[in-house]
């Protein structure tokens, strides 16, 4: 069925037409939960929160066609509304049972592996958490800085300018390749 | 690509390999079967409409013109109406009313519509008589007044004009405001009757005040220009889609010595002068009430100014002038040539015939010699003349009681019309 066509419905209360709205999109939105969530669970936590808060709010979307870019914005958001409620909770012992329970993880993940993906999540501590949801948003999820600006309810400007010093700090930390 | 982008580059391809789990889909269904829609208070929606459309209604109630009128183009009219009214009948600014009265002779009265808004009220009408109307339209046919609740409108002009075979009147005649409370109005026409005596005939419509256009600026200025005689005090600014009028009160001793009136005072928008279309002065407790009314302000407002250009002015003089003698130039007043054209004596009076620049009113005047004076009995054959040149001059006969001989004319002062150049700035928001 047409995306359009199941907006009406979603819109109309139709939860098997957000579903599938979601679902076309599952990938995408599972990609962009597991970059900021970090791990399996949690990333699906938080797009069951965004279905939630998707199907409280659909009727109030006033351009049909914004569906998706509205939808990954409120994904982000329950992302980082989480990740502060965790922040806040997090103690010594859970945070070390936590970390007990991702290695138990890794096993499963693929991603979790690579001594790479460790490499860059490591660089990626160098910078501020704004430059780095910004290069991530840009360099591992392809979107352009109109939509990061939307998703991260900032201008354009400073999507850019997050960008641009956050690779810069990196290039200093990742050190001595010099000029290009 | 330095080695940034590409170690970026490196970590998206791994995470294009990943995708969503397979549980994804019952989870989220999961999740969406256990949520309930909040509920939405539609009471409270409900009341906060009606507290909006309450609120609304008290605006119209109370506060006259809050809405726009846009109706129908009266059509026919093209031949009395231009500029301003002309644009405003073109976006449908009329309220239709189309209701007809026949009158004695057995010509059929119309009213089309009206405009109306805070300054005045515009009556579109026909008349309508296929045997003719050419006598009666030159007799007597008037639109005297509106009335209604609250209202009392007097008519102050109008413009109306016939077909080609004299059957058809198409006019508009212009009122002064009507009550925004009023909800029924009465048009009072005079018509002259066959025993030559003249009846009254009267025409009611509903009127909706809620169509009538509404007032762009109401201004409050009460600004004093002091002036040779007194002062004039602006007091407001009532700018509505058909015309701007400037209120105030004048108390000016000499005002109506010269028929200058008030078209001194110019309205300046944007740097521009707006039209003037008339003014009236009527007698109150202190002074006088006067209104002037101009064209209607461009839709861009800048800036507004009232610019006191002429007024009524007043010069002592206290001046002698030697008669007798011949004399090829003129005297010079206060700056005014002023020549004696003639002198001439009856057996009861001393004329003498002067000429003046049109706008210059001696006061004060008498006749005499070093014995004894006499003042000015009075003006006659007032008559303007226009020179070779343009130049409008007045020339009159002074009479004075005969005297033994008249040596000098005493002129104590004179009115004329004075630049006064004063400028009052009009807020503008």
């Amino acid at each position: 069925m047409e995306v359009f066509q199941l907006v009406k419905k979603a819109k109309k209360g139709n939860k098997e037409a957000l579903l599938q709205l979601i679902m076309k999109e599952k990938d995408v939105y599972y990609k962009l939960a597991f970059t900021y969530m970090g791990n399996q669970h949690d990333a699906m936590d938080a797009m069951e929160e965004m279905i939630v808060r998707l199907y409280e709010s659909v009727h109030q979307l006033k351009k049909d066609e914004a569906f998706y870019s509205w939808s990954k914005t409120i994904l982000v958001n329950s992302c980082k509304t989480m990740l502060k409620k965790r922040k806040r909770l997090v103690l010594v012992e859970e945070l070390n049972h936590q970390m007990e329970n991702e290695h138990n993880h890794l096993a499963e993940d693929p991603y979790k592996h690579s001594e790479q993906q460790i490499d860059i999540q490591q660089l990626l501590l160098h910078v501020n958490e704004h430059q780095k949801e910004a290069i991530q948003l840009k360099y591992f999820h392809d979107l352009d800085y109109q939509t990061i600006a939307d998703m991260t309810n900032v201008s354009i400007g400073t999507v850019k300018s997050r960008i641009f010093q956050g690779l810069k700090k990196l290039k200093a930390h990742f050190g001595g390749e010099g000029d290009e | 690509m330095n080695n940034i982008e590409k170690k970026l580059a490196e970590e998206k391809k791994r995470l294009d390999l990943v995708t969503a789990p397979q549980e994804l889909e019952a989870r989220l269904r999961r999740a969406l079967n256990t949520s309930k829609p909040k509920r939405r208070n539609r009471f409270f929606t409900l009341g906060k409409l009606a507290a909006v459309a309450l609120f609304f209604m008290m605006l119209v109630g109370y506060n006259f013109n809050a809405f726009a009128y846009y109706g129908k183009k009266l059509l026919g009219f093209d031949e009395v109406i231009s500029g301003t009214l002309n644009d405003l009948n073109e976006k449908g600014m009329g309220q239709m009313i189309g209701k007809k009265i026949m009158l004695q002779d057995g010509t059929e009265f119309t009213i089309d519509g009206l405009m109306t808004d805070a300054n005045q009220l515009i009556l579109y009408y026909t008349l309508l008589n296929p045997n003719g109307i050419e006598e009666m339209a030159n007799f007597d046919f008037r639109l005297e007044k509106i009335t209604g609740f609250l209202t009392y409108s007097q008519v102050s002009s109008g413009v109306s004009s016939m077909n080609a075979a004299g059957t058809e009147i198409k006019g508009t005649m212009h009122f002064d405001p009507v009550s925004p409370f009023a909800r029924k109005l009465t048009i009072h026409i005079w018509e002259p009757s066959l025993n030559g005596q003249g009846t009254e005939s009267s025409l009611s419509f509903p009127y909706n005040p809620n169509k009538a256009m509404q007032t762009q600026i109401k201004q409050s200025i009460k600004k004093t220009v002091n002036v040779d005689k007194g002062y004039i005090k602006f007091q407001s600014l009532t700018a509505t889609p058909t015309a701007t009028v400037i209120e105030g009160t004048l108390d000016v001793e000499n005002f109506d010595r010269l028929p200058l009136g008030l078209h001194g005072i110019q309205l300046i928008a944007n740097g521009e002068e707006i039209e003037i279309l008339g003014s009236g002065v009527k007698s109150a407790i202190r002074g006088s009430k006067f209104y002037i009314q101009f064209d209607r302000l461009p839709e861009q407002l800048e800036s507004l100014e009232l610019y006191v250009s002429e007024f009524i002015g007043y010069q002592k003089l206290d001046e002698m002038i030697v008669i007798g003698s011949e004399h090829v130039d003129p005297y010079i007043l206060n700056g005014k040539e002023l020549w004696i054209t003639n002198i001439s004596r009856t057996s009861k009076n001393v004329e003498i015939t002067i000429s003046t620049d049109h706008d210059v009113m001696l006061h004060g005047v008498s006749i005499g010699n070093a014995n004894e004076q006499t003042s000015l009995l009075t003006t006659v054959n007032q008559t303007m003349v226009e020179q070779e040149n343009g130049r409008i001059t007045k020339e009159r006969t002074l009479l004075f009681d005969l005297m033994v001989e008249p040596e000098f004319l005493l002129v104590e002062g004179m009115h004329y019309i004075k630049r006064y150049n004063k400028i009052i700035e009009i807020p503008v928001n």
